[in-house]
């Protein structure tokens, strides 16, 4: 490159963070105004202690949603998260409660995400299916495997050293929250640093145009949907340390709120538009909610009419916005 | 989620061309092998294992074919529905179910009663009084818990409930029993009223808000098994166990545990296998026409670490 194209690629990349701040600064700033109306509504919101627990609560479904942000970015829509999270939190549940040793069942169930992932994605990819058809089909695959291997019951016997893990502080911090966090931040590097993020945007922006330009876009779509896969694998591993069982149920609708954390966060449906920061924020704002919603004892029926409120509305702001 | 509803719906139909590929196909006046659905509400949970269990039992001792099917979560009413039409259309001699929801299933188990297919409910009902039920007096119940849990906070301070599914009647009964039950005791305060709906991760949340939210919190009764386990995780996880008492329905593997780690106190325990029991069996007299009672109650027992070893606790929970 010469030094002008240098300098304009530079100024361009700087432009666009720049914008992809703005991005997020929207959603940030309805954060703090929802966290200063709790802190004032109840002594117990801003405590060490709830923060915390919220953190925790929100983990799952924060890992989701930036494997969700992924995906959206992309172009691409992935229902089946949830039930891949249940998937493989039993798998690894029924693998350590046979006395295989934790390290192996935790690399067993990751890789059955992975698996799960690639398979969809080279269906929608290469078998050029749309991503909706494919992750909803996958959704109900998932979640019936997950029922078959474990007879429809809970799974018992997950170790006391694995179950630990949920538990555990480092530097006062929940360690699902610092796996959340470590997720986040990777998958933040991956999409602004590296040019697979690049390229992940111009898949979402355009398809055609990026393939026309030689981005092997089949591929890139595959691996999308195997590391939201993955990534559904590590939550129902976290999940399951949690809950200290394995669940064939869980992550029940979890997708809807992973995708919801990602629009709030100002990713768009159509691709080519989302930031990793903005859906973590849109997952805080739903996660501290519902807290809210439980430590003022408002009915919980109000807290989902809250949260489709909330997801109307930041789409509204966001076309609003694109309009002018 | 539409995923499932297809993946069962080809399962059904795999079911439905097997089961026609069977007796139906004789001519022969040979006694055909009466065929009765059980539908819980949920496959999901312990307590449904040992309805299954008691429910085979029966079927085996009357000769019939048990056939069981329900949906993967308590609150999927419609698909709950779904799998009554699909029996109703298999043309099945009896249903013994669970209702996932008191008014929502009573129109379908009244198409099943028109299609003179007898209908015997079991731990939760519909709202038709003439429908049989066998099931746990579940606001008495609930009293016994209110109660038991009184007690154990020397019957001063304030506590918590989680019930499952709102609208679900097992549900409303326990609510309203343990409100009902805590009237005796006027130095406890109910503070905070939680729904699990039957998800322990749910269950856990929404217990670590309530402790959260009320930091003088003495005790909590949880209303079902997933409640119980996500409220026990909590409580051990803040190591509270000494000053929350908990008070929880059902007899899961992990409540049991809970129980002889001291973070439960008491567990309500139903009688699920004689709910499938004598649901089989009523099943089978209405088959013949014979009258059934239109009430019975299955009962329950009271499980604390000191009776947990007794042959009778033993045998309840050895099911």
């Amino acid at each position: 490159m010469t030094r002008n194209e240098d300098t304009s690629a530079a100024i361009r990349g700087t432009a666009v963070t720049w914008r992809r701040l703005g991005e997020w600064l929207r959603p940030l700033a309805a954060l703090l105004i929802m966290g200063i109306a709790l802190s004032r509504a109840s002594p117990y919101f801003l405590t060490g202690s709830n923060l915390a627990s919220v953190a925790v609560q929100t983990s799952a479904v924060a890992i989701l949603a930036v494997a969700e942000t992924l995906v959206i970015v992309g172009g691409h829509i992935d229902l089946s998260v949830g039930s891949v999270l249940a998937l493989c939190g039993v798998a690894a549940a029924l693998l350590m409660s046979k006395g295989a040793g934790i390290a192996v069942s935790c690399s067993a169930g990751l890789a059955l995400g992975l698996a799960v992932g690639v398979l969809s994605g080279g269906l929608i990819a290469f078998g050029r299916m749309p991503s909706f058809i494919v992750t909803l089909g996958m959704m109900g695959v998932a979640r019936g495997a997950a029922l078959i291997i474990t007879g429809g019951v809970n799974v018992f016997g997950v170790p006391d050293r694995f179950a630990a893990f949920a538990t555990a502080r480092w530097a006062a911090i929940p360690v699902p929250a610092l796996l959340a966090g470590a997720v986040a931040v990777a998958a933040h590097v991956v999409l602004t640093r590296t040019s697979l993020g690049r390229t992940i945007y111009a898949i979402g922006g355009n398809a055609e145009a990026a393939r026309l330009s030689g981005i092997p876009v089949m591929r890139v779509v595959t691996i999308l949907f195997a590391i939201s896969g993955l990534l559904s694998a590590l939550a129902g591993l976290a999940l399951t340390s949690r809950l200290s069982i394995g669940q064939p149920t869980a992550g029940a609708g979890y997708e809807l709120d992973a995708i919801a954390a990602a629009v709030i966060g100002g990713a768009s449906l159509m691709g080519g538009q989302g930031t990793v920061p903005g859906t973590l924020i849109g997952a805080a704002i739903m996660g501290v909610l519902r807290n809210g919603c439980d430590l003022l004892r408002v009915p919980v029926f109000w807290q989902q009419v809250a949260i489709g409120v909330i997801i109307i509305g930041a789409v509204f702001l966001d076309q609003f916005r694109r309009r002018r | 989620m539409r995923g499932l509803r297809v993946v069962s719906a080809v399962g059904i139909g795999v079911a439905l061309v097997c089961g026609c590929a069977g007796p139906k196909t004789e001519q022969a006046p040979v006694q055909r092998k009466l065929s009765i659905a059980v539908v819980p509400k949920a496959v999901a949970f312990d307590f449904w294992r040992s309805v299954k269990a008691g429910a085979d039992a029966a079927g085996r001792e009357e000769g019939v074919t048990i056939t069981w099917r329900g949906p993967s979560d308590e609150r999927d009413v419609a698909g709950q529905i779904a799998t009554l039409e699909d029996f109703i259309n298999a043309r099945v001699d009896a249903i013994v179910m669970a209702a996932c929801d008191s008014k929502a299933l009573t129109p379908i188990v009244r198409k099943a009663r028109a299609a003179k297919i007898a209908v015997i409910t079991i731990d939760s009902g519909v709202d038709d009084p003439s429908v049989p039920i066998v099931a746990t007096d579940n606001i008495k119940g609930a009293r016994i818990a209110a109660a038991t849990l009184a007690k154990l906070i020397g019957g001063k301070g304030k506590v918590g409930l989680i019930p499952f599914v709102a609208g679900a009647a097992t549900s409303t009964m326990r609510e309203q029993g343990f409100k009902d039950g805590l009237k005796s005791y006027p130095g406890v305060k109910l503070a905070s009223t939680l729904y699990s709906e039957s998800d322990a991760a749910k269950g856990m949340a929404v217990t670590e808000n309530m402790l959260t939210s009320t930091p003088d919190l003495a005790g909590i009764f949880a209303a079902n098994e997933p409640g119980a386990i996500g409220a026990a995780r909590a409580i051990e996880q803040r190591r509270l166990a000494d000053k929350v008492k908990l008070v929880a329905f059902d007899a899961a593997q992990s409540e049991v545990d809970a129980l002889k780690r001291g973070t439960i106190q008491a567990l309500i325990v139903q009688n699920p296998f004689k709910m499938g029991y004598e649901g089989v069996k009523a099943a089978v007299k209405a088959i013949h026409g014979e009258k059934v009672p239109l009430y019975v109650d299955t009962g329950v027992t009271i499980v604390t670490k000191n009776n947990l070893n007794t042959p009778e606790v033993k045998s309840l929970l050895g099911r």
